[in-house]
């Protein structure tokens, strides 16, 4: 009798679940699966993975690396721009630009230019452009980075003029001005926009938060058609699984793939322009004592780091700054792996008070760089070899932000951080304002003389502002020591053999479309 | 049955009202949003600024009014990353994974029986070897191995697969089979281990007295009676499955609730993480509920013990 009245409701559940999954398995055959139709094959589209999603297309913000890749010369295009390998400016919607005054700059836009919605490009639109990134309340990206939040002040002269004053003479303004994407005067110029619309070869067709931003080709671009109509990018966080996806024809090309990512024949390896380096903190002990500084420079076995963990991609550094830049030193040569003498400048700081027991934190970011975790315990290793206590952290970007910028974390005690700068802009002065001023946004210390040496460099000029700014590369480590500098590293890029692309040292910050073409029509 | 339910419910809502407090300030301890939203050389003011367009710049107590009173109304709040509304966002997600948890639970169910029965009928057979390995891989390796090795072998090597996203049947393969391991192998155990103790019960050798077939005794005898366990416990694995598909979503590029909340917490966003934690926490409650409503009705015991 009791099983009998337990059947009923059984055979209810069993209903219940049989229907359940019947509705659900139809239900995900159908909603997941039409969320992708955009990712088929197409000789048209060009399927690219990313590692992370861009946090935002806003042109103004494109100094971010993940915003970069997708805005820059694809979506919108700034006045001039700079060849990533010679380092020449070069015209684009700027057709010329002169230097009027000390502090003013003229540049001739040129005509005929329309923005994917239709309107024409004008002087007016450059100089809301200029005013709305660096003039304007959106705390834009590309401000401090390039502008220093120098107030300027920017006319139209006529339909095809814009001048731009700045507050002192700048002899590096219109560099400054190739990280300015040029954006119509209607764009809102109070809140950053999700869908920008520029004058480059494609326009957002769509974002999917979340999940993929297809672009398809702006049909009022200026210039000659891309081959490919369509670009999906998609964003996978796991380094091989972007590399298979890619040996897999699940994408056309990968990005920010390490060595060890499995992408064979398709992995092309090229110079990024990044470079490490391990900051140190001089403002607390024992860190404050040059010994100590100079000793952990003399620990880290480079070569080792990047024979073994690099797997030879990269070169040891001696300097922040890569070869191609304005200001590059090529007489500076890494620092040796000398753990003797290391350990002798350690003993003596020791004998003089300095307390080198105390616990030093070093700090990485999770991801920053194939290989981190591997390099940052071999860093600890050598560090515990000459007598230090050092203890790893890593964080995520936002935890080991609060260590890299200013206003830094107070009472942290003594900090290494492991950071990677690129220079993207083509002259050290961008790395010097921000890495090595006392006050600099990214600088933990400084001295007034090196402060000075610096200004005087970035007032020059040609081959004196050459030889002044590598001048000043080569007295950071003697007389501030702030840096032990790692390697300079290179990146790899998967591409499909349909594809047809030479990646630069730009790349990683503006992969240009238009420059991918059908692997058969090329000499690629 | 009334009085068991809403004594169950009752008591699902105290760890429901833990994680609406605990979700916001977890939240607030991975950091200050500022540094990710604004750039690195914003200014004293800008930051003051954004601080006060989103209220962060107000007493912690007074956040925690604000967000649950929106929480009354039904507001969550909008996302910092992309100023959409974090409810949306969250309900947009979630029945990706809800699809995830559901095939693969099924999937798990089907073969644990299957496994399970086949084991504690024949032990010692392949079957019960088999068993004993699934769950020892089930509990020694993780989800992320199975993931990055299963990519490699059916989608690199084989190309049998895609490698991730969810561009057609083929793409739940690989997701499934990585969430897959883990309830099979313990399932499977579970009904093992129940269907062994049933089939040595006196009402199986009466019905094996009575001339019933070994599928018979197996199918309406025992299994009926090892369900019970088996259900509960995979009623527990639904509940991670929901709430831990987090790394298999990331890996795959699934856009479930555990990738919009692995990114709204690298993201500092705050409002899409406590809207998909709140979610998700719902979505267990009721599970739960709907769990022990099942487990009632097939065992009264259970509803009169609740009751008394």
């Amino acid at each position: 009798m009791q099983i009998a009245s337990l059947r009923s409701p059984r055979r209810r559940i069993a209903g219940v679940l049989a229907t359940s999954a019947v509705a659900l398995l139809t239900v995900s055959g159908c909603s997941v699966a039409n969320t992708t139709q955009s990712e088929s094959a197409s000789p048209d589209t060009l399927r690219i993975v990313l590692p992370q999603e861009p946090p935002t297309l806003e042109p103004c913000d494109a100094s971010l690396t993940a915003t970069g890749v997708v805005v820059r010369s694809n979506i919108t295009e700034p006045l001039i721009e700079r060849n990533p390998t010679t380092g020449e400016l070069q015209p684009l919607l700027a057709s010329g630009w002169k230097q009027v005054e000390p502090n003013v700059w003229r540049f001739t836009t040129v005509s005929g230019v329309k923005f994917s919605n239709g309107a024409t490009f004008d002087a007016e639109d450059a100089a809301f452009s200029i005013k709305r990134t660096f003039n304007g309340a959106i705390g834009c990206d590309v401000n401090g980075y390039v502008f220093d939040d120098s107030k300027t002040e920017v006319n139209v002269v006529d339909p095809n003029t814009v001048e731009v004053r700045t507050e002192a003479p700048d002899p590096i303004l219109p560099l400054r001005l190739s990280f300015i994407e040029m954006v119509p005067r209607t764009t809102d110029p109070d809140a950053k926009v999700r869908q920008p619309i520029g004058t480059g070869p494609y326009m957002v067709d769509f974002w999917d938060s979340g999940q993929r931003i297809a672009l398809k080709a702006n049909p009022n671009y200026h210039g000659d058609a891309p081959q490919f109509n369509r670009a999906i990018y998609q964003w996978r966080g796991e380094g091989s699984v972007r590399a298979a996806m890619v040996t897999n024809d699940e994408a056309d090309l990968a990005t920010s793939l390490g060595p060890e990512d499995g992408a064979g024949d398709l992995g092309t390896a090229y110079v990024n322009n990044e470079t490490t380096a391990l900051r140190m903190q001089g403002t607390d002990a024992p860190l404050d004592d040059i010994r100590v500084r100079e000793a952990i420079a003399y620990s880290i076995n480079r070569d080792g780091i990047v024979d073994a963990l690099f797997q030879g991609l990269g070169k040891p550094a001696g300097q922040l700054v890569g070869k191609g830049i304005v200001g590059y030193n090529d007489q500076v040569t890494p620092t040796a792996y000398d753990l003797d003498h290391a350990k002798k400048l350690i003993d003596e700081a020791r004998a003089d008070g300095v307390p080198v027991d105390r616990t030093i934190r070093l700090i990485g970011r999770t991801g920053q760089f194939p290989k981190i975790n591997e390099t940052i315990e071999a860093i600890q290793f050598s560090l515990s070899k000459i007598g230090l206590d050092v203890k790893i952290e890593m964080m995520d970007t936002s935890g080991q932000m609060q260590y890299q910028t200013r206003p830094f974390v107070p009472g942290s005690g003594p900090v290494l951080l492991m950071i990677m700068h690129g220079n993207q802009a083509g002259d050290t002065q961008f790395t010097l304002d921000q890495y090595m001023l006392s006050d600099g946004y990214q600088s933990t210390f400084g001295t007034t003389e090196y402060d000075e040496e610096i200004r005087k460099a970035e007032a020059l000029t040609g081959d004196a502002r050459q030889n002044a700014l590598a001048q000043v590369l080569a007295d950071e480590p003697t007389k501030i020591r702030q840096y032990a500098y790692i390697a300079h590293m290179e990146a790899v890029l998967a591409k499909s053999p349909k594809v047809a692309y030479q990646p630069n040292s730009a790349t990683g910050d503006e992969m240009r479309l238009a420059e991918m073409t059908h692997a058969t029509s090329s000499n690629d | 049955m009334f009085t068991f339910l809403r004594r169950r419910m009752f008591t699902s809502l105290i760890p429901l009202v833990i994680v609406l407090f605990g979700v916001f300030f977890m939240a607030r301890l991975t950091g200050d949003p500022t540094n990710l939203y604004l750039p690195v050389s914003a200014t004293p003011d800008q930051r003051a600024e954004f601080a006060a367009a989103h209220g962060l710049d107000k007493p912690i107590w007074q956040q925690m009014f604000d967000y649950l009173s929106g929480v009354i109304h039904l507001d969550f709040g909008e996302s910092l990353k992309t100023g959409q509304e974090a409810a949306g966002m969250a309900l947009k997600a979630f029945p990706a994974t809800l699809q995830l948890a559901f095939v693969t639970l099924l999937l798990s169910i089907l073969g644990s029986v299957i496994i399970g029965c086949w084991a504690a009928y024949r032990p010692n057979s392949i079957a019960d070897r088999f068993s004993s390995l699934l769950s020892m891989t089930a509990a020694s390796v993780p989800d992320f191995w199975f993931a990055i090795t299963g990519i490699w072998i059916f989608a690199v090597v084989a190309g049998w697969l895609p490698t991730s996203g969810t561009g057609g049947v083929l793409s739940w393969v690989l997701p499934i089979a990585t969430l897959m391991i883990r309830p099979l192998g313990v399932l499977t155990q579970v009904v093992r281990g129940a269907m062994v103790s049933a089939l040595s019960a006196p009402y199986v050798k009466v019905a094996r007295s009575k001339g019933a077939g070994d599928l018979r005794v197996v199918t309406h005898h025992a299994l009926r009676n090892a369900a019970a366990p088996a259900l509960t416990v995979a009623g527990d694995l639904a509940v991670g499955l929901i709430n831990g598909a987090v790394v298999v979503e990331a890996i795959f590029g699934w856009p479930g609730i555990g990738k919009l909340m692995i990114d709204s917490i690298l993201q500092r966003d705050f409002a899409v993480l406590q809207a998909a934690v709140l979610l998700t926490a719902v979505s267990i409650f009721i599970l739960n509920i709907v769990i022990d409503a099942g487990l009632a009705l097939l065992d009264p015991r259970v509803r009169d013990k609740a009751t008394v």
